[in-house]
């Protein structure tokens, strides 16, 4: 059950990024669902399932991107470990709190690829943080904080984050 | 019960960290072989993500296009999209109209000419955007599975659209003119002055290492040389705005304006092989001329 649920949800993933959220994007940003998908299934499923789940979305994601493979697999994988670490060490996670960790993972995501363009001056990478990185960090952090609002809006995740929600899917 | 904790075993953890840190080790010590890997691995994996992307590409395309025709002006749209496409094409031609009076002036003066082959080109549709907003690419609907490589150039009749550079067996990802990472070889067509065309991070596209005795112009037109590459020389790559010459500078750079609007792009044409290498026309080839020698 849960195999074919991550299955789904990585095969959604690309057609969901790349076809459709183009439309929604705001001055031609779009939020990086991956990241946030990540984010939250190490946040309810634990470190080890958000580290592998984020590096095989980051790989998917990749498949069908320019940018660097190793990139998408630290920034993917990393966030679903730090997702993971932060749903166990932090006993009340908070919207503001994930969507906080998100924006700061997009950032420094970000601005490694920014300093992995091959040259870019230093006005031209100013420009491409404050127009790209900035911008697209508080759209993932937004993003975020939104889908687990509207997950604690539906479910008990204080149990969503124990064992105790067997059964519920 | 998926969605429970997982009350992984801190060893487990603990390995798993460790594969992870080796993973990332293991990618910056060899980049280009566990590229390759993925690549070859992301296969079978292209295939199964390439029908939901499809059916969605599909989708979209379809809701697209009954929004514009029976809720837009449609009779309007149907003139204009004519229109556009004429446009385009007459641009296209006469691009290749003043390249081959530029040709022909010099061949003439050589004395012979030489029989070429048309570039086999290879139709597809673009079915999505880069999965980042920090690469300026567009997914197209055919991959490995019919023939198309990295590094192959893809155009539209109006001109140069961009490169290949990732492709899984029924997709492929093409980096657009206007990307700063990609880089092509470009020609002013009046002045014959050679120089390397870049993507801007505004999305523009600018010609780098002109000559500085270069009489370059505002409203010049740049073209693919056809020296470095997968495009034949001659076709449109787009019109010199700003010319930027600073003293003490060995070179001097231009913004040009794409010719083609690469955010709106639909269908586009691969070049499977390179010029002079086809002895036949594929699809979508009588699209183009002949490309010059």
């Amino acid at each position: 059950m849960k195999f074919f649920f991550y299955l789904i949800l990585v095969l959604l993933l690309v057609p969901l990024q790349t076809t459709l959220l183009p439309h929604l994007s705001v001055w031609n940003i779009k939020p990086d669902l991956g990241l946030v998908a990540a984010a939250l299934i190490g946040l309810f499923a634990g470190e080890l399932e958000g580290l592998l789940i984020g590096l095989t979305i980051g790989w998917v994601l990749n498949l069908f991107s320019a940018g660097e493979l190793w990139l998408s697999l630290l920034t993917n994988g990393g966030v679903g470990l730090l997702a993971g670490f932060l749903g166990r060490q932090v006993s009340q996670v908070t919207s503001y709190s994930l969507g906080g960790m998100l924006l700061l993972v997009s950032l420094v995501s970000g601005l490694l690829a920014a300093i992995n363009f091959k040259g870019l001056d230093i006005s031209q990478m100013w420009w491409m943080v404050e127009s790209i990185v900035v911008p697209q960090a508080c759209f993932d952090g937004a993003a975020g904080a939104g889908f687990y609002w509207l997950l604690s809006r539906r479910f008990d995740l204080t149990r969503l984050r124990t064992d105790r929600m067997d059964g519920l899917f | 019960m998926w969605m429970a904790h997982s009350s992984s075993p801190y060893g487990t953890r603990r390995i798993a960290l460790v594969c992870f840190a080796l993973l990332l080790v293991a990618l910056f010590l060899f980049p280009n072989q566990i590229q390759g890997l993925s690549q070859y691995l992301g296969g079978p994996v292209g295939y199964a993500v390439s029908v939901p992307l499809e059916a969605i590409a599909s989708i979209d395309t379809g809701i697209a296009d009954r929004w514009e025709q029976y809720v837009a002006l449609q009779g309007v749209r149907e003139e204009n999209q004519q229109l556009r496409k004429e446009n385009e094409w007459l641009r296209g031609q006469n691009s290749r109209l003043r390249e081959s009076a530029a040709a022909t002036e010099r061949l003439t003066a050589l004395l012979r000419f030489k029989e070429q082959a048309l570039p086999t080109m290879v139709a597809a549709q673009v079915i999505g955007r880069d999965a980042t907003n920090r690469y300026r690419t567009i997914i197209l609907n055919k991959g490995e599975s019919d023939g198309i490589k990295p590094d192959m150039g893809v155009v539209t009749p109006a001109g140069v659209v961009g490169r290949v550079v990732k492709t899984t067996g029924v997709s492929s990802v093409v980096l657009l003119v206007t990307d700063p990472n990609n880089a092509i070889a470009g020609l002013i067509q009046r002045t014959r002055d050679e120089g390397i065309v870049e993507g801007t991070q505004q999305g523009l596209a600018q010609l780098k290492y002109i000559p500085l005795l270069s009489t370059l112009r505002d409203g010049d037109r740049v073209v693919t040389s056809g020296l470095i590459g997968d495009f034949p020389r001659g076709l449109m790559i787009g019109t010199i705005t700003h010319i930027d010459k600073q003293e003490g500078a060995l070179f001097q750079s231009a913004e040009l304006m794409p010719e083609v609007d690469v955010s709106r792009v639909e269908e586009v044409l691969v070049i499977q092989t390179s010029y002079g290498q086809s002895s036949k026309a594929g699809s979508g080839a009588e699209l183009l001329e002949k490309p010059l020698p």
